[in-house]
């Protein structure tokens, strides 16, 4: 790792200001990406800005809509352990909770896994298929994005110099809905996605009435099944009509062959991977499970 | 000469489940290791490394790296002298001199004040590069115009090979017309075409291991103090055999060996890797070049991308028997690829697979090939994990064809003592059989038709059951050891031995037992190479069998003084001397006694006349002692996802005369959860290009807690006739059997039959959609 | 670029160490406090070696930079041992089950173990395997570290 300064705000505001002077800065929460890309040598920063001492960073709370307010500091292993995260956003708490290792999730933060904007990230899926809003905090104010605008591409999003989030908001999903996250790992710790995906479904009185299936680690960014959505939203739920939707999801992932999996085999899994969400997700929506998915 | 056991008194320790006794120490955090040395004005090194798999290195410009303040030397080969061209080994080429030969050779070595400044240093040098073509798949390597990877003249080296096997290749050419095989072999018997044609049931397979990492969690590293005033350098190193390490510093550095002293501190963990040197020579160069101390670590990275891995294999075999499994013919075809340096172990892959087994006729030929790649080293039983997946899996898949128990089959077949093995040497006496009947009686084996009916039935996933033997043939060196008596009674015993795998436990309990005393009153110390008696390598299964023979000697040769120094001053005969408890005594004659700590002292004080007992023995040896692992898999496969779950793991070994039970067991299931690495998970990825795809510990996946069952570990007891109290090597056979076992359960549970490693989930869940799988939802 | 002052709390003691500000946490216990338990392994958090507790949980400390535990407590596996010596129960236990070979992982390990244990004084196997699966071991096989830990929880009750 090459040398670099290190600023320590204690607002929102001296970090703005510390990220204000201009050339190559990063911020840093949990480091867990941050850092290995450093002694990589992908990312050699002049200065770098740790957002571990603003304390209203650290804020994990349900607001009077019911969403969920997850501040960029908050670690993975906090909100996987949180009841407000789990009683109504089981999904985001399943994402925060596979990422690498107990001694990993200590320090990662939700925010910064989002922020790093790996296709694979672990909790991008499941905020996607709940909507989640970005609030960014800059140099002009603060602004709003839909999460799915601010993937932008592998590891790009669509913050300006200068900007970073300060926290996500995830909306309530409603009576009667349910959702999860799954993927698969050759291993069961330690390791990344090869595919992923976070699943939404509000289900009334056997109807769908809402449907969100978010694939992760096929394409450059997180990608909607839409056509999979498109597919069960006004239907009465089967287990033939998931079947489908699961075969229509394939249509929407568009993966490479890599280190981690050829894309036949990525494909073969976002199928597999959709059709045991969305019975999750359907099960937990009509209230005959609340439990998790298989992923510890 | 080997030393025969001729009896065993009341051994006190042999046995006994007794801890290291360095293991307070390691779980305080108070252990040293390389990393963990801080010496008063100590520089710390990195090295730049090529990018390209095979380029010609136009220019290197290093002056705007020396002029940032905080480095201290940067070194090219221009600088080095002593570096020559063709080099003969991997560690003769310690930085690329005019052409890199593999993604991640150094080009140049920096020593600066911090690693931050050394990083920052790496990015100021300006290195023109000329990328050539490179060989990287190393069956196309060995076409007549695969691109060149050794200069011209180069000898192919079989010095591993020897120091593993004791067998070096009956040939060793590097054919003109495929430059890149440097290494052939042939091995036959009988009449294999002949043989053919009487055949029933013919099976012809490919099988593909790829290039693994030894996977030690302790990265290569050196510290070397080089004084300019005397020309002495001391070096604190990392490895598995300090006078290897010095020998081979002084053969590149060409300086004398005597002008070095290695310092093995704790090793954390080798498996191989740590035999030869590698930073070694750089980090007394840069010593040497800046008047200072050096710390040279290399990073994760740089251990994946650079380091000295196990060989890819690729065997073709082909087998031919009779309608009742009678093994005919074997014919076999193998293709080792030792990346930019020849070094692999060729003459024992043709052994393992055309031995375990036995068959009347075959004909193996062997190839060592070049790519450009990171030239390999050792991995615990090298090609015997390799071979065990081939020759085993093909057993496996004979009997199921013919309709026949895997189990009996093998063990109607499996090589017994007096067997001739590939090569015309006679298997010494061994438990493979025993290990094997071991697992038969287990109740996962007679489990297994139960097990795999339940698979894919109440949410469960596709079950099955396999196991598989292999063996390996230790290595043996010759060796020393010395024993004091000290004047508190105590025994100290030198060696030069590096303790990786508890053998100086092992060591411990034989030195008590010899001696005869309670090994409460023994202590291991291992010398450096200044201090040390010469020792071997701890490498190869052969720590225990050769410095413990070593040890016993040496102990019988204590017992012996000082019994004949208790006979002058108790005024007996010596055959009418015991020693029990802290003193030698007189049989029969209760208060005539003196004690150890006396006879100790009169050998030290003032004015004696009295010599310091000092027993020493110096051997060399000519029997190995073959030791075998059969182990067992039970396993659940998710038939959508491909993902194999381990369930049960059981692993039967002989181990001759068990030492140390605690030690025993440990490198058991070490080695086992290793072999399940090679079979689940690992293996070094690499682009078309020859870069390595995945340099990091997130995708080169070795096993974790989560991953693995306990290991049930079932000791066999065939004593080696030569080993210290029948004792065999224990570290390498573990790592044998279980690509075979969980090749041979997948097939049990599934149907598909895999035959390149590791098997990852795709290749399980592609390889069922081939079948005409159709999973659960 | 100046030297920072880390204002911590290190195994129980008030400490102030000067840091550069790109230094990790790993570094800084090993290089500045001499705590030279803690290992790398790998440098990415991918491996355990260099697991400390911050604020009681485990962290990987190569993914710290130092200056984030200003303010806070570390606990290394040199602070473990009880104030007159005698060793943690996770320590005893990996001793009398002949756990440790190369020992290298085995700082990061205990120090895992031991937050495990805090967090569930009566951890299923499989709950010990998922709260060890981030620490890497070579050697062990990990199959007595499951039991020596299985025993130190039961002797942690009792003791």
């Amino acid at each position: 790792m090459r040398r670099f300064e290190l600023a320590l705000p204690s607002t929102v505001q001296e970090c703005v200001a510390a990220l204000s002077d201009g050339g190559d800065v990063k911020v840093v929460a949990g480091g867990t990406d941050l850092l290995p890309q450093m002694k990589n040598g992908l990312v050699k920063p002049g200065k770098v800005v740790d957002l571990s001492g603003i304390s209203e960073l650290q804020k994990l709370e349900i607001d009077g809509d019911g969403a969920l307010h997850i501040g960029a500091a908050v670690s993975a292993r906090t909100a996987e352990l949180s009841d407000s995260v789990h009683n109504g956003f089981l999904g985001v708490a399943e994402g925060a909770g596979v990422i690498g290792s107990y001694q990993v999730r200590n320090l990662a933060t939700v925010v910064g896994n989002v922020c790093n904007a790996a296709p694979s990230a672990d909790v991008s899926p499941p905020l996607v298929a709940m909507d989640a809003v970005v609030v960014i905090a800059g140099p002009d104010g603060q602004r709003l994005l839909p999460i799915s605008d601010f993937f932008q591409g592998v590891r790009r999003t669509a913050l300006q110099p200068g900007e970073f989030v300060v926290e996500i908001v995830v909306p309530a999903a409603g009576a009667n809905s349910g959702g999860t996250y799954l993927r698969h790992t050759p291993r069961r710790e330690l390791d990344i996605a090869v595919v992923g995906v976070g699943t939404q479904l509000t289900v009334q009185d056997g109807t769908c009435t809402k449907a969100r299936i978010a694939l992760g680690a096929v394409a450059p960014v997180i990608v909607r099944a839409t056509e999979a959505e498109a597919a069960i939203e006004g239907q009465e739920v089967t287990p033939e009509l998931l079947d489908k939707a699961a075969a229509l999801a394939v249509g929407s992932a568009k993966p490479i062959s890599d280190q981690r999996g050829s894309a036949e085999y990525r494909l073969h899994l976002t199928r597999v991977l959709t059709r045991r969400t969305l019975q999750t997700a359907f099960e937990r929506a009509t209230g005959r499970s609340s439990s998790r998915n298989g992923a510890h | 000469m080997a030393t025969v056991m001729k009896t065993s008194r009341d051994v006190r320790g042999i046995g006994l489940r007794i801890p290291r006794v360095d293991s307070p120490e390691k779980v305080s955090g108070k252990t040293q290791y390389v990393g963990d040395l801080q010496l008063p004005g100590m520089l710390q090194a990195r090295l730049l490394r090529s990018p390209h798999a095979h380029a010609r290195i136009k220019s290197i410009d290093v002056s705007k790296a020396k002029a940032l303040p905080g480095v201290r030397a940067i070194l090219t080969a221009a600088d080095i002298p002593e570096l020559e061209p063709g080099a003969k080994t991997r560690g003769h080429a310690m930085l690329a001199i005019d052409r890199a030969v593999f993604a991640g050779q150094p080009i140049a070595a920096i020593a600066a004040d911090e690693l931050a400044i050394a990083d920052e240093a790496m990015d100021l040098i300006e290195v023109e590069y000329e990328v050539l073509p490179a060989a990287v798949d190393p069956i196309k390597s060995m076409r007549p115009d695969a691109p060149r990877v050794a200069d011209v003249g180069t000898e192919a080296d079989t010095s591993e090979a020897l120091a593993h096997s004791g067998i070096a290749p009956t040939e060793s050419e590097a054919a003109e017309n495929a430059p890149n095989v440097a290494q052939k072999s042939n091995l036959g018997r009988g009449d294999v075409v002949a043989a053919f044609a009487e055949a029933d049931y013919v099976l012809e397979k490919t099988y593909h291991v790829p290039m693994v990492h030894q996977g030690y969690i302790e990265a290569h590293a050196s510290v070397a103090d080089y004084n300019r005033a005397t020309g002495q350098v001391t070096v604190w190193a990392t490895t598995q055999g300090s006078f290897n390490t010095r020998s081979e510093i002084a053969d590149i550095l060409h300086i004398p060996e005597a002008s070095i002293k290695v310092i093995p501190l704790e090793c954390g963990g080798g498996f191989g890797a740590k035999i030869r040197a590698l930073t070694e020579p750089l980090t007394v160069l840069l010593s040497k070049a800046t008047g200072r101390p050096v710390k040279y670590i290399m990073t994760r990275r740089e251990e994946l991308e650079a380091g000295m891995p196990a060989p890819s294999v690729t065997i073709k075999l082909k087998t031919g028997v009779k309608k009742d499994g009678t093994p005919l013919a074997l014919e076999a075809e193998t293709v080792i690829e030792a990346g930019a340096y020849s070094g692999a172990v060729l003459t024992m892959s043709g052994v393992f697979l055309a031995s375990v087994y036995q068959w009347q006729n075959f004909q193996v030929t062997g190839y060592e090939v070049l790519t450009h790649k990171p030239s390999i080293a050792a991995y615990r039983a090298p090609m015997a994990p390799q071979t065990a997946f081939v020759i085993d899996s093909h057993m496996d898949q004979i009997a199921t064809h013919l309709g026949l128990d895997p189990a009996t089959y093998k063990l109607q077949h499996l090589q017994k003592g007096g067997d001739l093995m590939a090569h015309g040497q006679p298997w010494q006496v061994n438990g493979a059989r025993e290990c094997l009947e071991a697992l038969m009686e287990h109740p996962v084996w007679k489990g297994r038709d139960e097990w795999k009916a339940s698979g894919g039935k109440n949410g469960a996933g596709l079950r099955g059951t396999g196991l598989a033997v292999g063996g390996w043939v230790p290595g043996i060196q010759p060796t020393s050891a010395s024993i004091r008596l000290n004047p508190d009674g105590t025994l100290t015993v030198l060696t030069g031995a590096v303790d990786i795998a508890g053998t100086n436990q092992g060591l411990a309990l034989i030195a008590a037992s010899a001696y005869g005393v309670d090994i409460e009153r023994v202590k291991i110390v291992t010398g450096d190479t200044d201090t040390a008696p010469l020792t071997g390598i701890s490498a190869g299964s052969k720590t225990t069998y050769t410095v413990g023979a070593a040890v016993i000697e040496a102990a019988e040769d204590a017992r012996r003084q000082t019994l004949e120094i208790a006979a002058g001053e108790l005024e007996a005969a010596v055959s009418d001397l015991d020693i029990v408890g802290d003193s030698v005594v007189v049989e029969g004659v209760p208060d005539k006694s003196i004690t150890l700590a006396a006879i100790g002292k009169k050998g030290n004080t003032f004015q004696s006349r009295v010599p310091p007992v000092l027993g020493t023995s110096a051997l060399g040896f000519s029997v190995q002692a073959p030791a075998f692992a059969a182990q067992l898999a039970r396993i659940e496969v998710d038939p959508d996802t491909g993902q194999i779950t381990l369930t049960d793991f059981v692993c039967s070994q002989d181990v001759g005369k068990m030492l140390n039970p605690l030690g025993a067991e440990g490198q058991i299931q070490g080695g086992a959860v290793q072999s399940l690495g090679f079979a689940l998970t690992e293996g070094l990825m690499y682009s078309d290009d020859g870069r390595l795809m995945n340099p990091s510990l997130l995708d080169y996946r070795k096993l974790t807690a989560a991953d693995v069952p306990n290991i049930e570990c079932i000791i066999v007891e065939v004593p080696a006739p030569a080993g210290p109290f029948g004792a065999r090597g224990v570290g390498e056979p573990p790592i044998i059997p279980a690509p075979a076992a969980v090749a041979n359960a997948l097939q049990d549970a599934t149907g598909v039959r895999l035959t390149v490693l590791p098997l990852t989930p795709e290749r399980v869940a592609l390889g069922i959609v081939a079948n005409g799988g159709n999973g659960h939802k | 670029m100046p030297k920072m002052i880390l204002e911590t709390t290190i195994n129980g003691e008030a400490t102030e160490l000067l840091v550069q500000p790109y230094a990790t946490l790993l570094e800084a216990l090993r290089e500045t406090a001499g705590l030279t338990g803690a290992k790398e392994g790998c440098g990415t958090g991918d491996c355990g070696a260099c697991t400390v507790h911050v604020d009681g949980k485990p962290v990987a400390s190569c993914l710290m930079l130092a200056m984030q535990v200003r303010g806070r407590k570390v606990r290394t596996v040199e602070g473990l041992a009880n104030e007159d010596g005698s060793l943690h129960p996770v320590q005893s236990a990996f001793v009398k089950h002949g756990v440790p070979q190369c020992g290298f992982c085995i700082p990061g390990m205990i120090m895992s173990a031991s937050a495990l244990l805090e967090a569930n004084s009566a951890p299923s196997e499989e709950e010990i395997r998922l709260g060890i699966a981030g620490n890497l071991c070579r050697c062990t096989g990990y199959t007595k570290m499951v039991a020596a830990i299985s025993e130190a929880a039961t002797a942690g009750k009792e003791g």
